[in-house]
């Protein structure tokens, strides 16, 4: 039992703990769930400087061969502190804003980490895709039981677009089972690279085609968004933080993680198609953001734009574009999480996500319009603040790898100023109507609480990336380097050979 | 001898059975079906099936005509011969009778040799073993050692059938 | 009859005098005290459970190879015997709340358990016939147990109708294998049937169709959503589970041990048919507002999910249909068990918003409906997802992609009306049904609780089970 271990069960042990606690002591619950998270976050602080050294293996299920394999690299580690710095949070912002059903809200949100944690950690496909799909069932509980009006829709969506794409996954993944003899990642890897186990071409798409939709629609990649604006808007906060912060990750993280290592020419093959994709959803994320008079859709597709960067940077199959793209993962985490913290706290006051029924703010609130001010800063890519290294080695990779994919993004990163800096104009600024005057009281101590930590992971990661970019970039260039040994070995193979002088033509 | 039995049970069940569906009255058509299965009764003892033979006079004739009779006797013969008859699905009925025909004339020529339970008293004989009377005792060895279970148990069947019918026409439960 | 004989058939010789006593007990008996013979029933599974157990310490065949104990016997024997008991433990409180408690039922309940019972055991085809009849009959009783119910009435008469129907296939099909081969042995069949015998192959259809019908797989499933819906539900829970798993236990074995020389033959066959369960079941399922026959048409589709495991024709897919079944008795059980304890009297409350708010007044019930409902779905976890898993695995070991895919893209269909349930279970305002429905008797309450128990043992911790079937899916 390790450190890792520890944190992976103790917020199941606290969703349990919770379900057995009286209904009518609102308060304790509260008070556990946040005890439980915080420890969970206090303890996952040692993970930096022991990642290297957790891992536990032992058979969970003798027949099918399945472990119970967990371990951590560079990315899943930030990933797994994204996950424990957000929950406490998660917890504060819901403490006035959740009146109903306490008890069961708090479990599903301890739930929802435990099954998180778990996607980040699991080394075995089974206990991933395990992990996968328990993640789903809080989050849909989350939207469906304290979203907004068209919460069952919205969860009911949610959930059948990642059931739809997970279960070829799951497909896929027997498919693996049944070759390869083992659902660990590190095996099948192995017997991937050293050709032990030999797919054919055809295979090998069909089986990234399979894992990379699950992972796209999770990401999502346009075209598969149309679930996560419905879903984002109509979650409760806490929901839409943990959901952009934090579970649109594990899309990227998928990709990253498994699609591409495992089956590198199909990544290849298919990369200037998905990249072309990334890229209409940048625009396209950041154009319809635009014209949004809804603030948490506004966000919402801002996220759309924001992850397809993220895509963009993987599938450029550069040391920086690869960087970049986990570090933008958590930089979106941090300032997309802090937006829906910050409209969250607005929808307490005003009871409403209408642009048009706020104006006027910043003099009622001014520690409220500063803070809102240094997020919108951040997400928009400001230098010193966090966003900005991650666009930036995203670009630099985009443009390594093709310059007029770095013209196109760069487009997103201007348009998001546009409508961020827009958003933030009509909402703070301009004439204050009456509810605004009386209802529009400032940061309680409890909201500074859920705030600060995010606003000093802004510029931390912003200026010293020092503490992120060491792990996370020896994690991509081992991915690099597997991906691209495959690819050179395989460049006999004719329709590779085509792909390369095709690329470098396109390079020069 | 054998030939001309065989032609006149045959006539019997042909015959008996043509006049079942086509006489409107159903009292005569009952009668008729007993003529029809008079008639197989008889090919049975032609086959040397003696049991058959009696399980068919005394379980078709005996029982469940007496029991067609009855409830003829019940329902309003008046009102049933006035209707129509009911003929409407003759070309499904044909294509049936043509597929089951196919089928017992692919047994014929393929499955003869399956039949074992009539050359029994024929391996018997040439054994030099006292003649059988029949295969009663062919049947009833069979059945009270190797089909004990099966005969045992279908005991439970017709009891369960019993309980259920007694349940269902009870007045109160 | 040796001592060995009767051993191996204990558990059926222990349900056949139960129920004989509970007939001669039942006049004894006042109407107020019925429930004392719902004790004796449920001692009486619980002894014929021990002797399954007993029984299978010492396998092989009995009765001149009537009758096989083997893993494969014992592990259907227990899945229907546990379905009977989790049906005494919920129909009792059910049966004096609808004025019908009576000796009559838990009698017939025995009957049609030792049935199928019977089939699980079954080396013979006469046998098996008359196990499968046995069984039947009860059952067709049970469907029509509450006779002042006009939906009840007409459920049983469709079913007694259309069963009898199917079993005139059943046996013609036998008939035929009887003149192909000669036998009525299964494994004697198996060795002569020839490769290439084209009479073979439509015996195997015509045993098809019969089974078919038993375990409602399309296109002969139309009987099961009327059914499902008129029978009185502890019995729609029975049915569902105890018969359906029995008739797949003969149809696994009389497919794979009799039938597996022309297996070329019948593969396309069950190829469409669990194709066509599967949809037909869960695309009918999106559109029912009664939760009775929505479960009914999802019975349909699970049917499906288990015909593409017997598709594989592997051992693996053998023991890929024990697991599933298992599972899905537990589970399919206790959801019914659920929506009886809803309906209250008269079965009033059986729309699917009539659960509307249940998580709020009775957080218990809906959390373990919950569980079986995510079951059904295939979450992690849960019983029916390692289920599910098992299949896709077999069924992909054989090369039957295009089935695995079609398949858990159904799955995920069906994903939307089992939301549905969780949705107005959890997201919407106690109705009128909710709010008065009374609490949970302790039976209901131990029944309900053992499913959900089972469901999630199976789901987080298969390794026993799983083993066990893969350790009996050899069938000789």
């Amino acid at each position: 039992m390790t450190l890792l271990d520890a944190l992976l069960f103790l917020p199941l042990a606290g969703f349990a703990l919770l379900l057995f606690l009286p209904r009518a002591q609102s308060e304790n619950i509260r008070l556990t769930a946040l005890a439980v998270s915080l420890a969970v976050f206090l303890g996952s602080l040692g993970l930096p400087f022991l990642f290297e050294t957790l891992s536990t293996d032992f058979v969970w299920i003798e027949s099918p061969n399945i472990h119970y394999h967990v371990s951590l690299d560079g990315i899943s580690l930030w990933l797994v502190l994204l996950t424990t710095v957000l929950t406490p949070i998660a917890i504060l912002i819901s403490w006035r804003s959740i009146q109903d059903r306490i008890k069961e809200y708090y479990a599903f949100l301890l739930l929802l980490e435990f099954g998180l944690i778990g996607v980040f950690i699991a080394q075995d496909l089974f206990l991933f895709y395990v992990f996968w799909e328990v993640s789903l069932v809080p989050m849909y509980f989350l939207i469906g039981i304290w979203g907004h009006e068209r919460r069952i829709y919205a969860a009911v969506k949610f959930f059948l677009f990642t059931m739809a794409g997970s279960v070829l996954m799951l497909a896929a993944i027997i498919y693996l089972y049944n070759k390869a003899e083992t659902f660990d990642y590190a095996l099948i890897l192995q017997a991937l690279s050293t050709g032990k186990l030999a797919l054919s071409a055809a295979e090998q798409m069909a089986l990234f085609l399979a894992f990379f939709l699950a992972f796209a629609i999770k990401v999502p990649l346009f075209p598969l968004h149309t679930w996560l604006p419905d879903a984002h808007v109509e979650a409760p906060t806490a929901g839409s933080v943990m959901l952009a912060a934090v579970m649109l990750k594990m899309g990227t993280y998928g990709i990253i993680h498994f699609c591409v290592p495992m089956f590198p020419r199909a990544a290849h093959e298919c990369a200037p198609w998905i990249v072309k994709l990334a890229i209409i959803g940048i625009v396209y994320g950041a154009l319809v953001a635009l014209v949004q008079p809804n603030m948490k859709k506004l966000v919402a597709y801002s996220s759309v734009s924001h992850l397809g960067f993220v895509v963009l940077g993987i599938f450029s199959f550069t040391q920086q574009g690869m960087d970049g793209a986990v570090y933008q993962m958590l930089n979106h985490g941090i300032s997309t999480g802090a937006l829906f913290v910050l409209v969250g706290f607005m929808y307490e006051r005003r009871h409403s996500l209408e642009i048009a029924d706020y104006g006027g703010v910043a003099p009622y609130a001014p520690w409220l319009s500063t803070v809102f001010l240094i997020t919108t800063l951040a997400s928009i890519g400001l230098p010193t603040l966090n966003n900005f290294v991650g666009e930036f080695l995203v670009l630099q990779g985009a443009a390594i790898a093709n310059f007029k994919w770095a013209v196109y993004a760069a487009l997103g990163v201007i348009l998001s100023a546009c409508y961020m800096l827009w958003l933030y104009q009509r909402t703070f600024y301009g004439e204050a109507s009456e509810v605004i005057k009386h209802h529009m009281p400032d940061l309680t101590g409890r909201e500074w609480a859920a705030m600060l930590p995010l606003l000093l992971l802004m510029v931390w990661m912003g200026t010293y990336t020092k503490t992120f970019l060491p792990p996370i970039s020896a994690s991509t260039a081992r991915i690099l380097v597997g991906t691209e040994s495959s690819k050179r070995i395989r460049v006999a193979a004719p329709r590779a050979n085509t792909l390369l002088a095709k690329e470098a033509a396109d390079v020069r | 001898m054998e030939t001309f039995s065989f032609y006149a049970f045959a006539v019997l069940v042909l015959g008996g059975a043509i006049l079942t569906i086509t006489r409107r009255s159903a009292v005569h058509s009952a009668i008729s079906l007993i003529v029809s299965l008079v008639g197989v009764a008889g090919l049975y003892l032609l086959q040397q099936a003696e049991f058959l033979f009696a399980v068919q006079i005394v379980l078709y004739i005996g029982g469940i005509m007496v029991l067609f009779l009855f409830v003829i006797m019940l329902v309003n013969l008046d009102e049933a011969a006035k209707e129509r008859q009911f003929n409407g699905q003759w070309l499904i009925a044909l294509i049936c009778a043509t597929v089951v025909g196919l089928q017992v004339a692919w047994f014929m020529t393929k499955g003869a040799g399956a039949l074992k339970l009539a050359q029994v008293p024929v391996a018997a004989a040439q054994t030099g073993a006292p003649v059988s009377p029949g295969n009663v005792e062919a049947i009833a060895d069979v059945l009270f050692s190797e089909y004990l279970l099966p005969f045992e148990v279908a005991s439970v069947l017709l009891l369960v059938a019993v309980v259920g019918s007694v349940v269902m026409a009870k007045k109160r439960i | 009859m040796s001592v060995d004989d009767a051993i191996r058939f204990l558990p059926e010789l222990i349900l056949i005098l139960a129920a004989t006593l509970i007939m001669v007990c039942d006049p004894l008996t006042s109407t107020h005290r019925k429930s004392t013979l719902a004790v004796l029933a449920f001692v009486a599974l619980l002894a014929a459970l021990a002797a399954t157990a007993y029984s299978s310490t010492d396998p092989g065949k009995a009765f001149f190879g009537m009758i096989v104990v083997d893993g494969f016997a014992t592990f259907f024997r227990a899945i229907v015997i546990v379905v009977g008991l989790l049906t005494v433990l919920s129909s009792n409180r059910f049966l004096e709340r609808e004025g019908a408690n009576s000796g009559e039922f838990y009698a017939l309940l025995l009957f049609s358990i030792s049935g199928q019972s019977m089939m699980a055991a079954s080396n013979e085809l006469i046998i098996l016939f008359i196990g499968l009849e046995i069984s039947s009959i009860a059952s067709y009783v049970m469907a029509g147990f509450l006779r002042d119910d006009s939906r009840a009435n007409e459920s049983a008469l469709k079913y007694f109708l259309l069963g009898s129907f199917a079993s005139a296939f059943l046996l013609y099909g036998i008939a035929l294998v009887y003149g192909v081969t000669g036998a009525t042995n299964l494994s004697d069949i198996g060795s002569r049937m020839q490769p290439d015998s084209l009479l073979g192959g439509v015996a195997a259809a015509l045993m098809f169709v019969g089974f078919g019908f038993k375990i409602s797989g399309a296109p002969f499933q139309m009987w099961a959503p009327d059914v499902y819906q008129g029978a009185p539900t502890p019995v729609t829970a029975f049915l569902s589970a105890g018969p359906k798993a029995a008739a797949f236990a003969v149809f696994v074995r009389v497919f794979t041990v009799a039938f597996g020389n022309i297996g070329d033959r019948w593969e396309p066959l069950i190829w469409i048919s669990a194709l066509l369960s599967m949809t037909i079941g869960n695309f009918a399922a999106l559109g029912q507002t009664n939760v009775k026959r929505m479960l009914a048409y999802s019975s349909i589709a699970h049917a499906g999910y288990v015909l593409v495991a017997i598709t594989a024709r592997s051992e693996s897919g053998v023991a890929a249909v024990m697991f599933y079944l298992g599972a899905y008795a537990l589970m399919n059980v206790g959801a019914f068990t659920v929506v009886g304890h809803i309906s209250r009297k008269g079965e009033r409350y059986l729309r699917v918003e009539d659960l509307s708010g249940l998580g709020v007044r009775q957080p218990l019930t809906a959390a373990m409906f919950s569980i079986f409902l995510l079951s059904f779905i295939g979450v992690p976890l849960t019983a029916g997802f390692f289920g599910k898993f098992y299949i896709f695995k077999a069924a992909l070991q054989s090369d039957l992609i295009w089935l695995t895919v079609l398949g858990l893209l159904n799955s995920a269909v069906a994903a939307y009306y089992y939301l549905r349930v969780l949705v107005v279970m959890y997201m919407q305002e106690p109705g009128e049904a909710v709010n008065e429905v009374e609490p949970l008797s302790p039976a209901l309450r131990l029944s309900l609780i053992c499913s959900a128990a089972g469901t999630l043992i199976l789901g987080i911790f298969p390794s026993g089970a799983l083993h066990f079937a893969v350790k009996s899916a050899v069938l000789k």
